[in-house]
Protein backbone atom coordinates (compact mmCIF):
# COMPACT_ATOMS: atom_id res chain seq x y z
CA UNK A 1 0.00 0.00 0.00
CA UNK A 2 1.51 3.47 -0.93
CA UNK A 3 1.21 6.18 1.18
CA UNK A 4 1.57 9.72 -0.21
CA UNK A 5 4.68 11.82 1.22
CA UNK A 6 2.48 14.07 3.49
CA UNK A 7 1.10 11.29 4.87
CA UNK A 8 4.57 10.09 5.55
CA UNK A 9 5.23 13.10 7.27
CA UNK A 10 2.20 13.64 9.39
CA UNK A 11 3.10 10.09 10.35
CA UNK A 12 6.14 10.48 11.54
CA UNK A 13 5.53 13.89 13.20
CA UNK A 14 2.71 12.14 15.38
CA UNK A 15 5.61 9.49 15.77
CA UNK A 16 7.88 11.82 16.99
CA UNK A 17 5.75 13.95 19.08
CA UNK A 18 4.26 10.78 20.72
CA UNK A 19 8.25 9.45 21.55
CA UNK A 20 9.06 12.70 22.84
CA UNK A 21 5.84 12.97 25.29
CA UNK A 22 6.65 9.57 26.54
CA UNK A 23 10.29 10.55 26.88
CA UNK A 24 9.33 13.66 28.95
CA UNK A 25 6.92 11.20 31.32
CA UNK A 26 9.33 8.34 31.55
CA UNK A 27 11.19 11.25 34.19
CA UNK A 28 7.97 12.03 35.22
CA UNK A 29 6.48 9.27 36.38
CA UNK A 30 9.63 7.50 38.40
CA UNK A 31 8.56 8.24 41.77
CA UNK A 32 10.78 9.71 43.90
CA UNK A 33 8.98 8.70 46.97
CA UNK A 34 8.88 10.23 50.57
CA UNK A 35 11.28 7.22 51.41
CA UNK A 36 12.15 8.79 55.49
CA UNK A 37 10.77 4.87 56.82
CA UNK A 38 9.64 6.40 60.18
CA UNK A 39 7.50 9.63 59.06
CA UNK A 40 6.10 9.08 55.87
CA UNK A 41 3.03 10.37 54.47
CA UNK A 42 0.38 7.72 54.27
CA UNK A 43 -2.77 7.33 52.21
CA UNK A 44 -5.15 4.84 52.60
CA UNK A 45 -2.69 2.08 51.66
CA UNK A 46 0.78 1.26 51.33
CA UNK A 47 1.87 2.01 47.36
CA UNK A 48 -1.99 3.83 46.41
CA UNK A 49 -1.49 5.62 43.67
CA UNK A 50 -3.13 8.83 43.55
CA UNK A 51 -4.72 10.54 39.87
CA UNK A 52 -2.67 12.78 38.82
CA UNK A 53 -3.53 14.72 35.99
CA UNK A 54 -0.11 15.43 34.40
CA UNK A 55 0.40 12.24 34.16
CA UNK A 56 -2.94 10.09 33.77
CA UNK A 57 -5.50 9.69 31.38
CA UNK A 58 -8.72 10.87 32.65
CA UNK A 59 -10.99 8.94 31.04
CA UNK A 60 -9.58 5.61 33.14
CA UNK A 61 -12.14 4.96 35.25
CA UNK A 62 -11.84 2.85 38.69
CA UNK A 63 -14.69 0.83 38.77
CA UNK A 64 -15.87 0.19 42.41
CA UNK A 65 -14.49 3.75 43.97
CA UNK A 66 -10.64 4.42 45.10
CA UNK A 67 -11.13 3.00 48.35
CA UNK A 68 -11.76 -0.33 47.09
CA UNK A 69 -8.68 -0.97 44.97
CA UNK A 70 -7.26 -4.00 45.82
CA UNK A 71 -3.89 -5.88 45.36
CA UNK A 72 -3.01 -8.21 42.54
CA UNK A 73 -3.02 -10.90 45.29
CA UNK A 74 -5.70 -10.47 46.92
CA UNK A 75 -7.65 -12.68 45.51
CA UNK A 76 -5.05 -15.86 46.14
CA UNK A 77 -4.75 -16.50 42.22
CA UNK A 78 -1.28 -15.64 42.14
CA UNK A 79 0.18 -13.47 39.72
CA UNK A 80 -2.23 -13.95 36.72
CA UNK A 81 -2.09 -12.08 33.28
CA UNK A 82 -4.04 -12.68 30.05
CA UNK A 83 -3.32 -14.91 28.40
CA UNK A 84 -0.68 -16.44 30.53
CA UNK A 85 2.62 -15.18 31.30
CA UNK A 86 4.24 -16.20 28.35
CA UNK A 87 2.03 -13.78 26.04
CA UNK A 88 3.65 -11.09 28.51
CA UNK A 89 7.20 -12.13 28.53
CA UNK A 90 6.44 -12.78 23.94
CA UNK A 91 5.58 -8.74 23.97
CA UNK A 92 8.60 -7.53 25.98
CA UNK A 93 10.51 -10.26 23.96
CA UNK A 94 9.94 -8.85 20.48
CA UNK A 95 9.41 -5.04 21.35
CA UNK A 96 12.24 -4.38 23.85
CA UNK A 97 15.39 -3.40 21.85
CA UNK A 98 17.75 -3.95 23.90
CA UNK A 99 21.23 -1.90 23.99
CA UNK A 100 24.04 -4.04 25.70
CA UNK A 101 25.69 -1.11 28.53
CA UNK A 102 27.56 -2.90 31.14
CA UNK A 103 26.78 -0.12 33.44
CA UNK A 104 22.68 -0.75 33.42
CA UNK A 105 22.01 -2.99 36.30
CA UNK A 106 19.71 -3.79 38.42
CA UNK A 107 15.21 -3.67 39.17
CA UNK A 108 12.81 -1.48 37.75
CA UNK A 109 9.46 -1.58 38.94
CA UNK A 110 6.38 -0.50 36.72
CA UNK A 111 3.45 -0.25 39.13
CA UNK A 112 -0.31 0.22 38.07
CA UNK A 113 -4.01 0.18 38.50
CA UNK A 114 -5.90 -2.54 36.73
CA UNK A 115 -9.53 -1.70 36.23
CA UNK A 116 -12.67 -4.26 36.35
CA UNK A 117 -12.46 -4.20 32.53
CA UNK A 118 -9.00 -5.39 32.42
CA UNK A 119 -7.39 -1.92 31.14
CA UNK A 120 -4.78 -0.54 33.36
CA UNK A 121 -3.17 2.92 33.86
CA UNK A 122 -1.66 5.33 36.61
CA UNK A 123 1.89 3.52 35.96
CA UNK A 124 4.55 4.75 38.41
CA UNK A 125 8.03 3.71 38.32
CA UNK A 126 10.98 3.03 40.94
CA UNK A 127 14.60 1.93 40.32
CA UNK A 128 17.51 0.61 42.03
CA UNK A 129 20.75 -1.23 41.51
CA UNK A 130 21.47 -5.00 42.89
CA UNK A 131 21.52 -3.68 46.35
CA UNK A 132 18.22 -2.07 46.16
CA UNK A 133 19.52 1.50 46.68
CA UNK A 134 18.23 4.18 44.32
CA UNK A 135 19.60 4.40 40.55
CA UNK A 136 18.55 5.98 37.97
CA UNK A 137 18.26 4.16 34.32
CA UNK A 138 19.32 5.24 31.06
CA UNK A 139 16.01 6.52 30.00
CA UNK A 140 16.46 4.44 26.70
CA UNK A 141 15.88 1.39 28.92
CA UNK A 142 13.10 3.15 31.06
CA UNK A 143 10.87 5.04 28.48
CA UNK A 144 10.58 1.47 26.90
CA UNK A 145 9.77 -0.46 29.33
CA UNK A 146 7.07 1.92 30.20
CA UNK A 147 5.87 2.19 26.92
CA UNK A 148 5.70 -0.99 26.43
CA UNK A 149 3.56 -1.64 29.43
CA UNK A 150 1.47 0.73 28.68
CA UNK A 151 0.91 -0.61 25.34
CA UNK A 152 -0.89 -4.04 26.69
CA UNK A 153 -4.17 -3.69 25.93
CA UNK A 154 -5.94 -6.02 27.94
CA UNK A 155 -4.94 -7.34 31.58
CA UNK A 156 -6.51 -10.09 33.28
CA UNK A 157 -9.98 -9.22 35.03
CA UNK A 158 -9.97 -10.10 38.93
CA UNK A 159 -13.03 -11.41 40.99
CA UNK A 160 -14.07 -11.23 44.06
CA UNK A 161 -17.62 -13.23 44.85
CA UNK A 162 -18.18 -12.74 41.35
CA UNK A 163 -17.96 -8.70 41.36
CA UNK A 164 -14.95 -7.92 38.46
CA UNK A 165 -12.40 -5.97 40.83
CA UNK A 166 -10.01 -3.24 40.56
CA UNK A 167 -6.39 -4.10 41.37
CA UNK A 168 -2.75 -2.86 41.90
CA UNK A 169 -0.34 -4.80 39.63
CA UNK A 170 3.30 -4.11 39.16
CA UNK A 171 6.03 -5.57 37.08
CA UNK A 172 9.23 -5.98 38.25
CA UNK A 173 12.24 -5.90 35.73
CA UNK A 174 15.63 -7.54 36.57
CA UNK A 175 18.09 -5.79 34.13
CA UNK A 176 21.83 -6.88 33.60
CA UNK A 177 23.70 -4.90 30.92
CA UNK A 178 21.40 -3.29 29.63
CA UNK A 179 18.93 -6.38 28.84
CA UNK A 180 16.16 -7.74 30.25
CA UNK A 181 16.86 -10.59 32.24
CA UNK A 182 14.02 -11.59 33.70
CA UNK A 183 10.10 -10.32 34.02
CA UNK A 184 8.41 -10.72 37.37
CA UNK A 185 6.55 -12.04 39.30
CA UNK B 1 1.55 -39.47 63.92
CA UNK B 2 4.96 -38.16 63.08
CA UNK B 3 4.04 -36.13 59.96
CA UNK B 4 1.49 -35.01 62.65
CA UNK B 5 3.59 -33.90 65.44
CA UNK B 6 6.53 -32.61 63.02
CA UNK B 7 3.73 -29.99 61.61
CA UNK B 8 2.76 -29.11 65.18
CA UNK B 9 6.21 -28.01 65.61
CA UNK B 10 6.70 -26.73 61.95
CA UNK B 11 3.30 -24.97 63.01
CA UNK B 12 4.51 -23.64 66.32
CA UNK B 13 8.16 -22.05 65.11
CA UNK B 14 6.32 -20.56 62.40
CA UNK B 15 3.88 -18.85 64.91
CA UNK B 16 7.05 -16.89 66.31
CA UNK B 17 7.37 -15.05 63.11
CA UNK B 18 3.95 -15.00 62.32
CA UNK B 19 2.43 -14.38 65.41
CA UNK B 20 2.75 -11.20 67.52
CA UNK B 21 5.94 -11.77 70.23
CA UNK B 22 4.91 -11.98 73.50
CA UNK B 23 5.47 -9.04 75.54
CA UNK B 24 5.85 -10.34 79.13
CA UNK B 25 9.04 -11.91 78.41
CA UNK B 26 10.43 -8.07 77.96
CA UNK B 27 8.76 -7.30 81.01
CA UNK B 28 10.63 -10.78 82.44
CA UNK B 29 13.57 -9.37 81.24
CA UNK B 30 13.60 -5.89 83.02
CA UNK B 31 13.78 -4.54 79.40
CA UNK B 32 10.79 -1.50 79.59
CA UNK B 33 11.19 0.40 77.23
CA UNK B 34 11.05 -2.94 74.50
CA UNK B 35 7.93 -3.80 76.70
CA UNK B 36 6.23 -0.60 76.39
CA UNK B 37 7.17 -0.52 72.53
CA UNK B 38 5.94 -4.51 72.27
CA UNK B 39 2.72 -3.13 73.91
CA UNK B 40 2.34 -0.34 71.72
CA UNK B 41 2.94 -2.39 68.39
CA UNK B 42 0.27 -4.77 69.60
CA UNK B 43 -2.52 -2.08 68.39
CA UNK B 44 -1.92 -3.77 64.94
CA UNK B 45 -4.15 -6.68 65.60
CA UNK B 46 -7.25 -6.95 63.33
CA UNK B 47 -5.32 -3.67 61.17
CA UNK B 48 -4.56 -4.46 57.62
CA UNK B 49 -0.92 -5.13 57.06
CA UNK B 50 -1.27 -2.05 53.75
CA UNK B 51 -3.17 0.26 56.33
CA UNK B 52 -1.92 3.60 57.59
CA UNK B 53 -3.62 2.41 61.04
CA UNK B 54 -0.96 -0.36 60.75
CA UNK B 55 2.03 1.35 60.00
CA UNK B 56 0.92 4.34 62.20
CA UNK B 57 1.38 2.43 65.11
CA UNK B 58 4.54 0.67 64.29
CA UNK B 59 5.58 3.57 64.15
CA UNK B 60 4.64 4.36 67.43
CA UNK B 61 6.42 1.32 68.93
CA UNK B 62 9.62 2.96 67.54
CA UNK B 63 9.52 6.06 68.66
CA UNK B 64 9.81 4.29 71.93
CA UNK B 65 12.20 1.94 71.17
CA UNK B 66 14.00 2.44 68.22
CA UNK B 67 15.53 -1.14 68.76
CA UNK B 68 12.61 -2.79 68.47
CA UNK B 69 13.41 -5.50 65.54
CA UNK B 70 9.59 -6.60 65.19
CA UNK B 71 8.06 -3.34 64.40
CA UNK B 72 10.49 -2.91 61.22
CA UNK B 73 9.95 -6.62 60.39
CA UNK B 74 6.08 -5.59 60.26
CA UNK B 75 6.41 -2.63 58.47
CA UNK B 76 8.52 -3.95 56.19
CA UNK B 77 6.43 -6.73 54.90
CA UNK B 78 3.36 -4.08 53.05
CA UNK B 79 6.51 -2.30 50.89
CA UNK B 80 7.52 -6.20 49.90
CA UNK B 81 4.45 -7.51 48.42
CA UNK B 82 3.88 -3.97 46.83
CA UNK B 83 6.96 -4.21 44.76
CA UNK B 84 8.81 -1.05 46.44
CA UNK B 85 12.04 -2.91 47.03
CA UNK B 86 14.00 0.27 48.27
CA UNK B 87 12.17 0.74 51.27
CA UNK B 88 11.71 -3.09 52.10
CA UNK B 89 15.21 -3.82 51.92
CA UNK B 90 15.90 -0.05 54.40
CA UNK B 91 13.03 -1.87 56.65
CA UNK B 92 14.13 -5.36 56.89
CA UNK B 93 17.86 -4.39 57.26
CA UNK B 94 16.95 -3.06 60.54
CA UNK B 95 15.42 -6.00 61.77
CA UNK B 96 17.94 -8.10 60.34
CA UNK B 97 20.71 -6.15 61.80
CA UNK B 98 18.90 -6.37 64.89
CA UNK B 99 17.55 -9.89 65.37
CA UNK B 100 20.18 -11.89 62.87
CA UNK B 101 18.92 -15.27 64.00
CA UNK B 102 15.17 -14.14 63.38
CA UNK B 103 14.97 -12.59 60.44
CA UNK B 104 18.02 -13.71 58.26
CA UNK B 105 16.15 -16.86 56.78
CA UNK B 106 13.12 -14.81 56.05
CA UNK B 107 14.79 -11.71 54.26
CA UNK B 108 16.88 -14.24 52.21
CA UNK B 109 13.62 -16.27 51.18
CA UNK B 110 11.86 -12.94 50.07
CA UNK B 111 14.96 -12.04 48.15
CA UNK B 112 14.28 -15.81 46.40
CA UNK B 113 10.47 -15.13 45.87
CA UNK B 114 10.05 -11.60 45.21
CA UNK B 115 13.20 -10.28 43.21
CA UNK B 116 14.97 -13.66 41.80
CA UNK B 117 18.36 -12.33 44.24
CA UNK B 118 20.08 -15.57 44.10
CA UNK B 119 23.48 -14.09 45.61
CA UNK B 120 21.56 -12.28 48.15
CA UNK B 121 19.29 -15.34 49.60
CA UNK B 122 22.37 -17.64 49.36
CA UNK B 123 24.06 -15.13 51.34
CA UNK B 124 21.21 -15.03 54.14
CA UNK B 125 20.67 -18.67 54.05
CA UNK B 126 24.34 -19.16 55.14
CA UNK B 127 24.89 -16.05 57.21
CA UNK B 128 21.90 -18.27 59.36
CA UNK B 129 23.35 -21.36 58.94
CA UNK B 130 26.69 -20.17 60.29
CA UNK B 131 24.84 -18.55 63.12
CA UNK B 132 22.06 -20.40 64.18
CA UNK B 133 21.88 -23.71 66.23
CA UNK B 134 20.19 -26.74 65.53
CA UNK B 135 17.36 -26.72 62.09
CA UNK B 136 17.42 -23.25 59.64
CA UNK B 137 13.63 -24.08 59.24
CA UNK B 138 11.51 -22.99 56.32
CA UNK B 139 10.74 -20.35 54.22
CA UNK B 140 7.76 -17.73 55.22
CA UNK B 141 4.95 -19.70 52.74
CA UNK B 142 6.47 -23.23 54.67
CA UNK B 143 6.63 -24.58 51.06
CA UNK B 144 10.37 -25.07 51.30
CA UNK B 145 13.01 -26.03 53.47
CA UNK B 146 15.21 -22.87 53.71
CA UNK B 147 18.29 -25.46 52.17
CA UNK B 148 16.09 -26.75 49.46
CA UNK B 149 15.97 -22.69 48.68
CA UNK B 150 19.64 -22.14 48.67
CA UNK B 151 19.78 -25.38 46.29
CA UNK B 152 17.56 -24.08 44.12
CA UNK B 153 19.84 -20.27 44.10
CA UNK B 154 22.55 -22.31 43.10
CA UNK B 155 20.85 -23.92 40.27
CA UNK B 156 20.06 -20.42 38.94
CA UNK B 157 23.18 -19.44 39.13
CA UNK B 158 24.47 -22.20 37.26
CA UNK B 159 26.03 -24.61 39.87
CA UNK B 160 23.99 -27.41 39.64
CA UNK B 161 25.83 -29.99 41.25
CA UNK B 162 26.12 -27.80 44.09
CA UNK B 163 22.16 -27.55 43.81
CA UNK B 164 21.62 -31.26 43.55
CA UNK B 165 23.74 -31.95 46.46
CA UNK B 166 21.91 -29.44 48.82
CA UNK B 167 18.68 -30.83 48.03
CA UNK B 168 19.40 -34.27 47.95
CA UNK B 169 21.09 -34.30 51.32
CA UNK B 170 17.92 -32.09 52.61
CA UNK B 171 15.46 -34.52 50.89
CA UNK B 172 16.98 -37.35 52.89
CA UNK B 173 16.15 -35.34 55.89
CA UNK B 174 12.51 -34.55 54.98
CA UNK B 175 11.88 -37.73 54.21
CA UNK B 176 12.95 -39.47 57.52
CA UNK B 177 11.09 -37.02 59.15
CA UNK B 178 7.92 -37.31 56.48
CA UNK B 179 7.71 -33.89 55.65
CA UNK B 180 8.53 -33.56 52.10
CA UNK B 181 7.92 -30.00 50.48
CA UNK B 182 5.34 -29.83 47.70
CA UNK B 183 7.74 -29.53 45.04
CA UNK B 184 10.74 -30.83 46.52
CA UNK B 185 10.76 -34.02 44.53
CA UNK B 186 9.93 -31.56 41.06
CA UNK B 187 12.83 -29.59 41.50
CA UNK B 188 15.19 -32.27 41.73
CA UNK B 189 13.72 -34.16 39.02
CA UNK B 190 14.18 -31.14 36.92
CA UNK B 191 18.07 -30.87 38.12
CA UNK B 192 18.74 -34.37 37.13
CA UNK B 193 16.85 -33.89 33.75
CA UNK B 194 18.79 -31.04 32.94
CA UNK B 195 22.11 -32.88 34.19
CA UNK B 196 21.35 -35.87 31.70
CA UNK B 197 20.41 -38.37 34.65
CA UNK B 198 17.57 -39.25 33.27
CA UNK B 199 16.63 -42.61 34.92
CA UNK B 200 17.31 -40.48 38.30
CA UNK B 201 14.80 -38.30 36.58
CA UNK B 202 11.85 -40.82 36.04
CA UNK B 203 12.70 -41.85 39.67
CA UNK B 204 12.56 -38.75 40.94
CA UNK B 205 9.21 -37.43 39.27
CA UNK B 206 7.46 -40.46 39.70
CA UNK B 207 7.95 -39.60 43.74
CA UNK B 208 6.18 -36.55 43.12
CA UNK B 209 3.38 -38.06 41.34
CA UNK B 210 2.96 -40.62 44.45
CA UNK B 211 3.24 -37.25 46.99
CA UNK B 212 1.73 -34.21 44.95
CA UNK B 213 0.70 -34.58 41.44
CA UNK B 214 1.26 -31.27 38.96
CA UNK B 215 1.06 -30.59 35.49
CA UNK B 216 5.16 -29.34 35.53
CA UNK B 217 5.87 -33.31 36.69
CA UNK B 218 4.41 -34.76 34.06
CA UNK B 219 5.38 -31.93 31.37
CA UNK B 220 9.16 -32.12 32.62
CA UNK B 221 8.55 -36.48 32.64
CA UNK B 222 7.42 -35.87 29.41
CA UNK B 223 10.91 -34.54 28.38
CA UNK B 224 12.88 -37.14 30.30
CA UNK B 225 11.19 -39.51 27.90
CA UNK B 226 11.68 -37.49 24.53
CA UNK B 227 15.40 -38.32 25.49
CA UNK B 228 15.16 -41.52 25.73
CA UNK B 229 12.93 -41.46 23.03
CA UNK B 230 10.20 -43.16 23.95
CA UNK B 231 7.55 -41.35 22.30
CA UNK B 232 4.42 -42.87 23.20
CA UNK B 233 5.11 -42.18 26.90
CA UNK B 234 6.01 -39.13 25.87
CA UNK B 235 2.63 -37.88 24.42
CA UNK B 236 1.15 -40.03 26.88
CA UNK B 237 2.47 -37.37 29.90
CA UNK B 238 1.97 -34.40 27.82
CA UNK B 239 -1.82 -35.66 27.77
CA UNK B 240 -2.00 -35.85 31.46
CA UNK B 241 0.40 -32.73 31.97
CA UNK B 242 -2.40 -30.78 30.15
CA UNK B 243 -5.36 -32.88 31.80
CA UNK B 244 -3.74 -31.54 35.37
CA UNK B 245 -2.95 -28.14 34.00
CA UNK B 246 -6.45 -27.56 33.32
CA UNK B 247 -7.95 -29.49 35.90
CA UNK B 248 -5.57 -26.82 38.43
CA UNK B 249 -2.57 -29.17 39.60
CA UNK B 250 0.01 -27.04 38.89
CA UNK B 251 2.67 -25.15 40.31
CA UNK B 252 1.25 -21.54 42.28
CA UNK B 253 2.15 -19.37 44.74
CA UNK B 254 0.19 -16.57 45.23
CA UNK B 255 2.99 -13.87 45.45
CA UNK B 256 5.11 -15.41 41.99
CA UNK B 257 5.57 -17.62 39.88
CA UNK B 258 7.51 -20.05 41.19
CA UNK B 259 10.98 -22.43 39.49
CA UNK B 260 10.02 -24.84 36.91
CA UNK B 261 6.34 -23.23 36.74
CA UNK B 262 4.99 -23.89 32.76
CA UNK B 263 2.25 -22.76 31.08
CA UNK B 264 -0.38 -24.37 29.08
CA UNK B 265 0.99 -22.74 25.56
CA UNK B 266 4.50 -24.82 26.91
CA UNK B 267 2.21 -28.15 26.70
CA UNK B 268 0.44 -27.41 23.83
CA UNK B 269 3.29 -26.22 21.62
CA UNK B 270 4.83 -29.90 22.01
CA UNK B 271 1.38 -31.29 21.62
Amino acid sequence: MKISFKTYLDNKVIFMRNFLFLLLLSFTFSCHCNRDIHQPKYLRWVGDIEYNDKLDNSNFKICNGEENVLQYFSTAEGPVYFGEKSVLLEIFKTKYSPKYDSSQNGLIRIRFIVNCEGKADRFRMIQSNFDYEEFEFNTKITTQLLVITRSIEKWEVLYQDNVPVDYYKYLIFKIKNGQIDQILP
Amino acid sequence: MIRAFYLFVVFFVYQNIYAQPNCEVFKYNGDTLKYEACKKAMGIKGQYQFSKEYQSILNESLKIDSTFDYAYWAKSIAYLKSGDFITWKKLIDKAVDLNPVEYLGYRGWCRYQFFRDYEGAINDIEALEKIKEGDIAYSQNGTYHLKIVKGLCYKAIGKKDKAIEIIENQLIINEKIDFVGQFDYLHLGVLYLETNQLERAIETFNKQSISYELAENQYYLALTYLQLKDNDKYISCLLEAKALYLKGSKVMDVYDNPMDKIYLTDIENKL
